[in-house]
Order: structure tokens, then sequence, then C-alpha cells
């Protein structure tokens, strides 16, 4: 940790902190941006007084034991100042999933861009957007929504974000509003002239009983460095339900950052699947509240760190009402010597009974030099529950390596098929075939190029 | 076909083949049997690769080839194939998939063209039927969850698929009830050849009565201590292991 950190942390704002960079120019910006709400002006400038004084976590804060700042601050990353005009529908070639049938919704370094989406289809009751553009003509969807199913966020990149927003996704699917394809939406980056963050902040609302699947996926175009800090808050209506696919595939030196908020209502439910291929350093928090009984939250994730890799997924579900399920189920692959973190806090509050959780993390490590940390916790306050949790760190069987061997399959394959064979159940979650075959295949291609 | 000589191999300090000799030609079928821990499947594990085992002496030559040089996938794709004595599990491998890999390994290597998707399944279908396997083993993980039977007619299953030059049965009869054997044993027969050699490690008489082997012999201590022909079987069926190994020690 630097030292100008430390001081951040001892002594609130005598020094500059190592992430005011990120926020260059938004002390003036705020009222600009806030589109002239009161409400949304206050949360931001709480958010940056938080930023101010809170400053970097260190390795002695709660959360970030196992995953170091230093990488991350030392870019010294100054935010995306001019829209990205220049991509056109053809640069997307090369990130698209192939035979993916989906509404398309593309963002390029946190920024929406109309000119890239193809939503036409999107059937009545569905509205999509980008913030910056909502935010001036219609303000008033986003009340109440709009950082408050956040809040203060877990960290603070939220705050960053909260305060450094400028632009990202709205979604609102009214009462009832079904969309039967795939909804994708393609974030996409695009490396500057010196690396640059963005911090998109994006909204998903579904009304009672609305119902959607939405493919995130964060993609780059070439081996560019920079950050992407976003927030996404989500918040399920009554009876709503929601499968949600995020993929995360980018070059080899994105720094990436997502805070995902989710607020389920009474009975709904929420389905993700979480693919982290990477990245050279990410971190995802999942934060899950219920709103609502007899909800169910399913989290299902693979991660895949490699050489210069870390992946880091951390879990905060919360269980304060009665009868409401949640499971993780998460598997990690680390080869070379990648690093990945895992850390899963289920807890239930004394309320919650009959409360059904799980949470499970089993991992796959390929050498010596590679690293996982998993910490599940489980805190349980009551007493009528169901609630489990279990975790593994093991390597590939020789056995089986041999019996494929023994077939003539030669030793890179037979691994591959080994690590797919343990990742398949959650490739498998995703439910869609082409997403699964691309999925499949970055995970077995960079499993094969991988040094053991 | 297959010419061993003087083999010896340790595991760790213990050295557990200690001299073996064995001859094989195209097209013949050897019985090996032997007691427990004599060495029958440390034997079929060196001469199909597995790491752990360190050969200190002796040669193996496969149809002209030193196969200790070879790596375990090089040795299947000359034309070696063990069905193991305990096949191993692979959650999350579907059997189709990886049959198919293994077939178009061994093709490709052969420098024949890889089969398409529906001839290779026109294949298994075929083959599916010798050893009478309900093709809805195909569609799940490679032996998971399979019953003993179904995984050694599986292993066979593999061989009739892969068609090997010598395959090595490493009590492929054990454990399986008299129906599952005679599926197993016609199974085997069905893919005889002039072409194909076999090395059929058993403990039981019964599997000899349905492949008939053109000799037998004994492995015990690491060394094949005595050859014969299939009567020898009916012998070591009568009096044991005791009185030969007894022989050889005075
Ligand atoms: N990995 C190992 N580590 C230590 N000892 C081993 C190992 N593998 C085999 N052995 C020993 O080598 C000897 C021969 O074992 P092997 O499995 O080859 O016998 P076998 O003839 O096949 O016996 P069985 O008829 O019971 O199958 C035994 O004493 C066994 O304990
Ligand atoms: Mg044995």
């Amino acid at each position: 940790m630097s030292a100008a950190a430390k001081n951040i942390a001892t002594e609130p704002q005598a020094q500059p902190g190592p992430f005011d960079g990120w926020l260059r120019g938004t002390g003036d910006d705020i009222d600009a941006v806030a589109g002239g709400l009161s409400w949304l002006a206050r949360e931001r400038t709480d958010a940056l007084a938080r930023v101010r004084g809170q400053g970097a976590p260190t390795a002695k804060t709660e959360g970030w034991r196992y995953t170091g700042l230093r990488s991350l601050i030392e870019q010294d990353f100054r935010p995306v100042d001019e829209p990205l005009t220049a991509v056109v529908a053809d640069d997307l070639e090369d990130v698209l999933v192939p035979g993916l049938d989906a509404h398309r919704i593309v963002l390029v370094n946190g920024r929406y861009a109309p000119e890239l989406c193809v939503t036409d289809d999107l059937p009545k009751g569905v509205r999509v957007g980008g913030l910056r553009e909502t935010l001036a003509q219609d303000p008033d969807a986003l009340e109440d929504l709009l950082t408050r199913i956040a809040g203060e966020g877990s960290h603070v990149f939220a705050s960053l974000n909260t305060a450094g927003m400028d632009d990202g996704l709205v979604m609102l699917l009214e009462r009832g509003a079904v969309v039967e394809r795939p909804i994708e939406v393609i974030h996409l980056s695009v490396g500057m002239d010196e690396p640059r963050v963005a911090q998109p902040r994006h909204l998903v609302r579904l009304g009672d009983g609305a119902q959607a699947e939405l493919i995130e996926r964060y993609v780059s175009l070439g081996e560019s460095l920079y950050c992407t800090n976003s927030v996404l808050e989500i918040a399920l209506g009554r009876d709503a339900i929601l499968k949600h696919r995020r993929l995360q595939s980018e070059s080899p030196n994105a720094f990436h950052i997502t805070g995902l908020y989710l607020r389920q209502g009474e009975n709904s439910r929420y389905h993700g699947v979480n693919i982290g291929l990477g990245g050279a350093w990410a971190r995802t928090d999942l934060i899950m509240r219920f709103a609502g009984e007899h909800a169910e939250c399913d989290l299902v994730g693979l991660y895949l760190a490699g050489d210069k890799q870390l992946i880091d997924y951390h879990m905060d579900v919360r269980h304060a009402l009665p009868n409401c399920s949640s499971r993780e189920t998460f598997k990690g692959i680390v080869h070379g010597k990648g690093k990945a973190v895992f850390d899963g806090l289920v807890y239930v509050a004394q309320d919650a009974q009959k409360t059904d959780a799980a949470m499970s993390n089993r991992n796959l490590i390929l050498s010596d030099s590679a690293e996982v940390d998993t910490k599940p916790q489980l805190e349980i306050y009551a007493d009528d529950v169901k609630c489990s949790h279990g975790t593994t760190v093991g390597q590939i069987e020789p056995e089986m390596l041999f019996y494929l061997r023994s077939r003539g399959i030669s030793a890179p394959i037979a691994r591959r098929m080994l690590c797919l064979g343990f990742a398949g159940e959650i490739i498998d979650a995703l439910g869609n075939q082409a997403l699964q075959d691309y999925v499949a295949e970055q995970v077995g291609q960079r499993l094969e190029q991988a040094p053991i | 076909m297959l010419s061993v000589k003087g083999l010896k191999a340790n595991v760790g300090e213990k050295e557990i083949l200690q001299g073996l000799d064995l001859e094989v030609g195209p097209g013949e079928v050897h019985a090996i049997m032997g007691p427990n821990g004599s060495g029958k499947s440390t034997f079929a594990h060196v001469l199909s690769g597995r790491e752990g085992y360190e050969v200190t002496d002796g040669s193996v030559t496969f149809d002209g080839a030193d196969l200790l040089e070879l790596e375990p996938e090089e040795r299947a794709r000359i034309g070696l194939f063990l069905a193991f004595q305990y096949p191993v599990e692979l959650p999350g491998v579907n059997n189709t998939y990886f049959l198919k890999a293994a077939l178009n390994a061994i093709r490709k290597s052969r420098g024949e063209e890889e089969l398409d998707a529906v001839s290779f399944m026109r294949l298994m279908k075929e083959r599916l039927k010798i050893l009478h396997l309900d093709d809805s083993l195909l569609k799940r993980p490679v032996n998971f969850g399979f019953s003993g039977g179904e995984k050694k007619r599986n292993e066979i299953f593999q061989m009739a698929m892969l068609e090997p030059k010598l395959a090595i049965l490493d009590e492929t009869d054990s454990g399986l009830d008299i129906d599952a054997l005679r599926i197993v044993a016609d199974g085997v027969n069905a893919l005889r050849s002039p072409e194909r050699s076999m090395l059929v490690v058993t403990h039981y008489q019964r599997l000899l009565d349905y492949i008939q082997p053109d000799y037998v012999h004994v492995l015990a201590k690491g060394r094949i201590i005595r050859s014969g022909g299939k009567e020898l079987a009916l012998e070591l069926e009568e009096k044991g292991y005791g009185w030969i190994v007894g022989e050889e020690a005075a």
C-alpha cells in the first residue's frame, strides 16, 4: 500500500487521495450532470466527501485482505473525457457471440452509444436509454431508484462511481412486461492515449411480474489499458424474474470493478451467472438484498485466472426477511501465476426464519504458483433455517489425465477437457446455447494456451 | 508385435517387475494370471505409460517402436489400448465428445481424415450393439455414475471404437455377473482379428472359457514364471498358484 493511501486513512482530507484523479473536474460538474436534481446533487456531493474521507482500502480493510490495490493506484487513471464517436458497427464484429439472437445495447467506454444499438424490436413496456439522456429528459423516472438501491455502497469504489458517474444504461420494464429474446449489453472499452477510467452507472428495473434475460458482456478492442469502475443497480418488483448473465472477458491489461446492487421484491427470482475470464485485475461485488418474502436469488459463477491476472468475487447476501432462498455456486480455475479470491458472505438475521441458503466454492489449481483465497462465511442468527456451505481447492487428478491420454488425447487437450468438465455445470447454467458454446470456447482456448 | 525383455520397474523404492519377458505375435491372445499383488496391473500400466513407475532395466518394443520412449497418448496412437481394472470417472466430460476426440486424435496421427459427426454417430451406434450398451450412456459423463458392469462394458466399447493393435484387458471380467461377463466376452471375441493381439489379465478360468487364449502365463513376484497353452489355466483353476510359485522358489 502506498504511503499516500495510508495518510489518507489516518488523516482524512489532509493529503490528495489516491483516487482524486478519477474525479478530476467532477466537483464543478456535479450540478450539471445531476440535471439540476437536488436529490442527485446531494448524493453525489456526499459521495465525494466519502471518497475524500475514506481513501483507499488497505490490506487491513475488511474485504481487501487478498486483493492488493497497488497496481490499480499506480496507473493514476484520469476520467474518460471525450465521447468516442470513432467506433463503428464493424468494430463490433470481432467481439460478437456467434449465433446469439438478442436485442443489442452498446456502451463505449461507459457511454451509451445509441448508434450501435439494435433495439427496434423491443416489446412495448420496455424502455432503454442512456443515463445522461434520461436524467436530462425524464429524471423523475429515476427517482427512488438511482443511488437508492446501492445506498452508500460497500466500499470507496461505489462512492467514486456515485461522485463520478456521467453516463450508463437505463433499462426500465413496466409492470408485466415480458421480453422474450435476451437483451445483450455490450460494454466495449477502447484504450486511449493515456490510462483512463470510465465510471458508468447502470440502472435496471423490472416492474411487478416483468421478465427478462439480460446478457452483459465486458469486452475490449485490442489489448488496451483502462479501468472500468461500474455500479449496477437492479430493482426487481414483486414476482419479477430476471436472468442475468455477466461475462467479463477483457484485454489482458484491463482493470475492472463492478458493484452490483440488487433489491428483490416479494416472490421475485434473480438468476445470475457470472463468468470472469479477465483482465489484469478484476473485482466484482454482488450485494443482494431482499425487500419481500419468498424471493429467490441464485448466484452462479466461474472464474479463470492465469498469469498476471487477479479475479476477485465478493458476495454479500443478506436475509433480513423470512422465507427467501439464496444460492452461491462458484467455481474457479487458476493457472500459471494467476490469483483468485472468493468471498461469499451470507447473513441471516434473527427474523429471517425459513431461510434456505447454500454456498459452494470449488477451485481447481493447475500450477504450484497459482493462488486461491476462498472465504465462505455464513452468519446465522435465526434458528429455523436450512443453510450449508462448502469450499474445496484441488488439482486435476493424475488418474483422470492419464485415462484421457491413454486414449490418444494429448495432455493439453486432456487438461482442457477436464477443466471444461469441471466448469461444465456453470457454463450450462447460462442456458443459452450460443453463449454456452462461446464461453466454453473462450475458456478452452485460454486453458490450452496457458502455461501450466 | 510386442516384445518385452527383462523388464524391471519400481514404484518408489519397491521393485515390482523383476525381469519380465513376454513375446506376443500378431493376432495372438495371451492370458496373464497370477496372485494378487504380483504385478499384473503394474505391467499393464508400464506398457501404457502411466506416471509413477520407474523402469530400471529391460526393453519393450511394440510394432518396431521403443514403447518406453513414448508418451501415453503416442502409445495409444500407434495402437495400444488398456482396458482399466478400475475405469476412472470423469465428471463433466461427455462420453461422446471424449470418444470423438480420442478417435480423431488417433486417426489424425495416422494421417487419416477426422470423422465428421454423422459418420462418427453411425460408427458409434454400430459398435454399441456389439456391447449391448444403451446409447443413453453416451450422453453421460465418462463412467460417471456408471455401474461396475457398465464401466467395464464401456471400456470394451472404447476398444471397439479405437480399434487397437494390442489390447490389454486388466481384469475386465472381475465383478461382472455371468450375463455381463458373456456380453463383455462376446464383445471381445467380436473384436478378435488376425491383426489384433490381446493381453487378457484375469483371475478366472470362466472368462477364458469364452475368450480362448492361445497362451497362458503365470506372473508371480514380477516375473513370468510359467507359460503354457490354455490347459494351464485349467490346471491353475484346480490347483491354485501355490504349486508353481513353490516349484519356482525351490
Ligand atoms: N502406486 C503404488 N504405490 C505403492 N505400491 C504399489 C503401487 N502400485 C502398485 N503397488 C504395489 O505393487 C504390487 C503389485 O501391484 P499390482 O496392482 O500390479 O498387482 P496385481 O497383480 O495387478 O494385483 P491384483 O490381482 O490384486 O489386481 C503390489 O504389492 C502393490 O501394493
Ligand atoms: Mg491388478
